[in-house]
């Protein structure tokens, strides 16, 4: 009973943490982009700052009519935004905000995180194939082949990060960052994996991560002017904002990984013991926010690549290098 | 090998043992990314186009019928909304063939003056491309910010004759002088607005600026370039064969400006370059707008230095009737070679107006340039011809 | 050259010398064997003989490569829309198709025309050697039922599929005056007056 309790406690918790922020990211996205292009962006929403904007979409789409087209196999057509849903969601269970405050504490979380985000692939294919509509499909499998291309950087990134640090538990991954290396004068200094050899790996995560999902300049699947939105054509309504929240949160989600792999989680250097409960989750939350921004700012200022550029550059230049980062990483650990 | 071979290879390998059927893709006439409404019957393969059908006629309005019903005052309005991002640069190879019937010249002033205004809507045509390009690519921004220096230009347009698209300001024997103001001050009213040049010389400096800040945004970036160059190249016999002309032939390496050659205004009193670049794809005919741009902005300062005082139209009868003849005059619009062939029998109205249109032409080679491209380039290509719906279609 | 007043043209005189414009068309007619030319408001026209239109145009294409346009002028006595010819007892009933040719290095150009009889018009086509011929044909067919011949893909251009007529021809209506009659002219602005009238404001 205890038990159910403490789950549900723990349930509700991490929908209310990721479905807030999602929205909060949409929000920045909406916002932040519309200032890098001298707009003003969302003004009226919720008084001054246009902030209920996100909200308002929300309430929006929820009172829409349900539609699927005459053709489309309606029980596929309606999972798949839910298997897409899920595999987003299901990656903040494991993602530590500090040592003790974890959703499960699991000893194989980095294994689990990527198992669980390559089934969005499977939701992918099944939105363009059961909307019965030729530019779907074009879509669905050109998300397909992208997703599945750049999973081999992502996890191949991930390996060299697990080498180094020797275990695939996220919380012993930030414990490994905060070991010490060296001292000055009396105070410990301890770095980040970003800046201990993993610079050409955080690059490749990045890269890979905005191609898992499907952002400028990975955007092909819903190359807007080409495809009038790829796989998603056909869906309005609630499965809509959930593929939409779904993004959102995977890109959450994802900068979450990058910051706890890369750049020492919800670690603080020179902190007394006392002082982390309280400063760990914050300095996470800056980090993710700084990699969310990051990824936001890229979308507004370049084009998009072509798919068989796309492609060449995941099997020609990401996993060759990602995988001469796996064998200096695995060098250096054996020799130093 | 390159990717692009190993692609072709493997293709090819597939469909002898699957044999695999084309699939059939309706393209348009709403979409996207076609300007305006286009329909594209494309037979694909995977990605690879196999072969592409344009079909046009959803905009045709029916201009050379509706040409010989009209007196030529009214087809001067007519005419403004063939290419619409382009209105003024319409009007004037039609106005200057009629008076070629007529005989009459345009005094000096007001030629000046038409050579501004086709200028700016020079600027105004391509500052639309240089934002709607990168926008088919993925580029969000520049559209924002092209679109905003364009408003400065559209002012001044509006400004000056009170319709930003549509000016229809010219008049057979010069432009529309400004009436208001009664008897007493009609000398005086009967000009450009106060203030015209001056707000035209920042407006320049801006565009200047609009320029440098899309050098940097635009062009240097890997991913544009991995986008457009070598894509949708166009060799130049082939290029004159379709009847391309204006930044599209000039960036296949033929340095042909009708503004050099063919001395409808008074552009051989001005110092301009001719841009043109020898490679024939995207890239160069979007560098090509860009340069073009750069120089319209000098030649607009030049003229305001040199433009004389004086009246803005000549007598003309208060009926119009156009003798006898047929002429064929054309000028340099913004996206090409742009004229009308007046076949006038003596009347108040032509017998015949055929309008030799830049975008039809430009248009009619799509079929022969996206044969065994993907469709990712269709975009890159089509929107690199820069042609507007209601010129190809009239 | 249309900013020179013509005080030195020939119009009057038959004694003046021949314009540049008039030696360059009676060259180009007699290199290409053509029946005739005529040069009026700077504007060549050259006549060709209707079954050697097509090898005269590829012919000319060797100097003037730049394919401009193609199209027709239906020349009839009967008209149903605006103003007919001014000498309807002297004029031939006939279809003119003209072909404009110019060159990319100076300002040369020359309009190609060539004489079709009203009843089954039929002419060469061009899309042999000319691809952008292709589109101007199918316009020139649609609009005055001119046949191509050797042109592989005579359909309607702009026109909707289930259109009848060709909607050019002057014994075509405008099917917006028929629907609604035409207010007459009415001009808002009216012409230019002189400057000792008075201003009507």
């Amino acid at each position: 009973m205890n038990f159910l309790l403490f789950l549900g406690v723990k349930v509700a918790l991490l929908l209310a943490i990721v479905l807030t922020a999602a929205l909060v990211t949409i929000y920045v996205e909406l916002k932040a982009g519309s200032h890098m292009q001298t707009r003003i962006g969302p003004y009226y929403a919720g008084g001054k700052w246009g902030w209920a904007q996100p909200l308002a979409d929300g309430a929006k789409f929820l009172q829409k009519e349900d539609l699927a087209p005459a053709k489309a196999d309606r029980t596929v057509f309606g999972f798949a935004p839910y298997v897409v849903m899920m595999s987003s969601l299901a990656i903040f269970a494991v993602i530590p905000l500090h040592g003790s405050f974890v959703a499960t504490r699991l000893d194989l979380g980095v294994f689990f995180i990527l198992a669980i985000s390559s089934l969005s692939v499977l939701g992918v294919l099944m939105a363009g194939w059961s909307s019965a509509n030729k530019y779907s499909l074009i879509g669905g499998l050109r998300a397909a082949a992208q997703l599945i291309a750049y999973e081999l950087p992502l996890v191949l990134a991930v390996v060299a990060v697990v080498i180094q640090a020797g275990t695939m538990s996220l919380v012993g991954i930030v414990e490994a960052q905060q070991a010490t290396l060296f001292t000055i004068n009396g105070i410990a200094i301890s770095l980040p994996y970003i800046l201990t050899g993993q610079v050409v790996g955080f690059i490749i995560f990045m890269v890979a991560s905005i191609a898992e999902l499907s952002r400028i300049p990975f955007d092909m699947p819903i190359a807007e002017s080409e495809l009038t939105m790829g796989y998603l054509t056909e869906y309005s309504g609630i499965r809509f904002s959930m593929f939409f929240l779904g993004e959102y949160a995977s890109m959450v989600g994802l900068s979450a990984i990058a910051a706890t792999l890369y750049l020492g989680g919800y670690g603080v250097p020179f902190l007394p013991q006392s002082m982390e409960a309280f400063a760990g989750p914050a300095v996470l939350l800056l980090k993710v926010s700084a990699l969310v921004f990051f990824i936001i700012w890229i979308r507004w200022t370049w084009p998009r690549l072509r798919e068989d550029q796309l492609q060449s550059m995941a099997w020609r230049w990401l996993i060759p290098i990602s995988l001469l980062n796996i064998a200096v990483i695995g060098v250096f650990k054996v020799v130093l | 090998m390159t990717s692009r071979e190993l692609m072709h290879r493997s293709e090819v390998a597939v469909s002898v043992e699957l044999e695999t059927p084309n699939m059939t893709l309706n393209i348009g006439p709403q979409h996207p990314s076609t300007h305006g409404v286009l329909r594209l019957i494309a037979t694909v393969d995977g990605e690879r186009i196999t072969s592409l059908e344009p079909v046009i006629g959803y905009m045709h309005r029916g201009y050379e019928k509706l040409a010989e019903v009209r007196t030529y005052a009214q087809i001067t309005t007519l005419v403004n909304r063939i290419d619409w991002v382009s209105g003024f640069a319409n009007e004037v190879p039609f106005i200057l063939g009629v008076e070629r019937l007529m005989k009459v010249e345009a005094p000096e002033r007001a030629q000046w003056i038409r050579l501004i205004l086709s200028e700016l809507f020079r600027i105004s045509s391509h500052l639309v491309f240089m934002s709607s390009y990168p926008l088919e690519l993925g580029a969000t921004t520049p559209l924002m910010y092209v679109l905003r220096e364009r408003e400065y230009i559209l002012e001044l347009i509006e400004g000056l004759t009170g319709g930003r698209f549509h000016p229809n300001f010219n008049r057979v024997g010069g432009i529309k002088p400004n009436y208001g103001g009664g008897s007493q001050s009609k000398k005086q009213s009967m000009d450009l607005p106060a203030g015209f040049f001056k707000s035209t010389i920042e407006a320049m400096d801006r565009m200047n600026k609009i320029c440098d800040d899309i050098d940097i945004l635009v062009t240097g970036n890997e991913l544009f370039k991995a986008r457009t160059v070598d894509i949708g190249v166009i060799p130049a016999e082939k290029a004159l064969e379709f009847g391309l002309s204006g930044p599209n032939l000039r960036a296949s390496g033929i340095a042909y400006d009708l503004r050099k050659i063919e001395n409808y205004l008074p552009y051989d009193q001005l110092d301009f370059n001719v841009i043109s670049r020898p490679g024939g794809d995207c890239f160069d005919r979007y560098m090509v707008r860009l340069e073009e741009i750069r120089e319209s902005v000098k030649i607009v300062r030049q003229a305001i230095d040199i433009i004389p005082s004086g009246p803005l139209q000549a007598k003309v009868p208060r009926i119009l009737k156009v003798p006898r003849g047929q002429v064929y005059s054309r000028a340099e619009n913004p996206k090409g070679e742009f004229g009308y062939y007046i076949v006038s029998e003596g009347g108040k109205m032509p017998y015949r107006l055929k309008i030799r249109s830049t975008s039809f032409s430009n248009l009619s080679i799509l079929s022969w340039v996206l044969k065994d491209q993907l469709i990712p380039d269709l975009v890159a290509i089509m929107g690199s011809l820069d042609f507007v719906l209601g010129d190809v279609d009239r | 050259m249309s900013d020179q007043p013509d005080t030195d043209q020939a119009a009057e005189s038959p004694t003046s010398e021949p314009t540049p414009l008039e030696v360059f068309a009676a060259d180009v007619t007699e290199r290409l064997g053509c029946l005739s030319y005529d040069v009026e408001f700077d504007t060549v026209r050259v006549f060709v003989d209707k079954d050697k239109w097509v090898d005269t145009i590829n012919e000319a294409r060797t100097e003037l490569p730049f394919f401009s346009w193609l199209s027709a002028i239906d020349w009839s006595k009967d008209y149903e829309v605006g103003e007919g010819v001014a000498d309807p007892d002297s004029l031939e009933e006939r279809f003119e198709v003209i072909c404009r040719l110019s060159s990319v290095t100076n300002g040369d150009g020359v309009n190609f025309v060539t004489v079709l009889p009203r009843e089954n018009p039929t002419i060469g086509s061009l899309t042999e050697s000319i691809g952008g011929a292709e589109w101007h044909e199918r316009e020139a067919h649609e609009m005055f039922g001119i046949m191509f011949e050797g042109h592989n893909n005579l359909i309607p251009l702009y026109l909707p599929d289930d259109f009848i007529g060709n909607p050019l021809l002057k014994s075509f209506p405008l099917i917006a005056r028929e629907v609604k009659p035409w207010p007459g002219e009415v001009d808002v602005e009216g012409l230019p007056e002189t400057d000792d009238e008075e201003d009507e404001s």
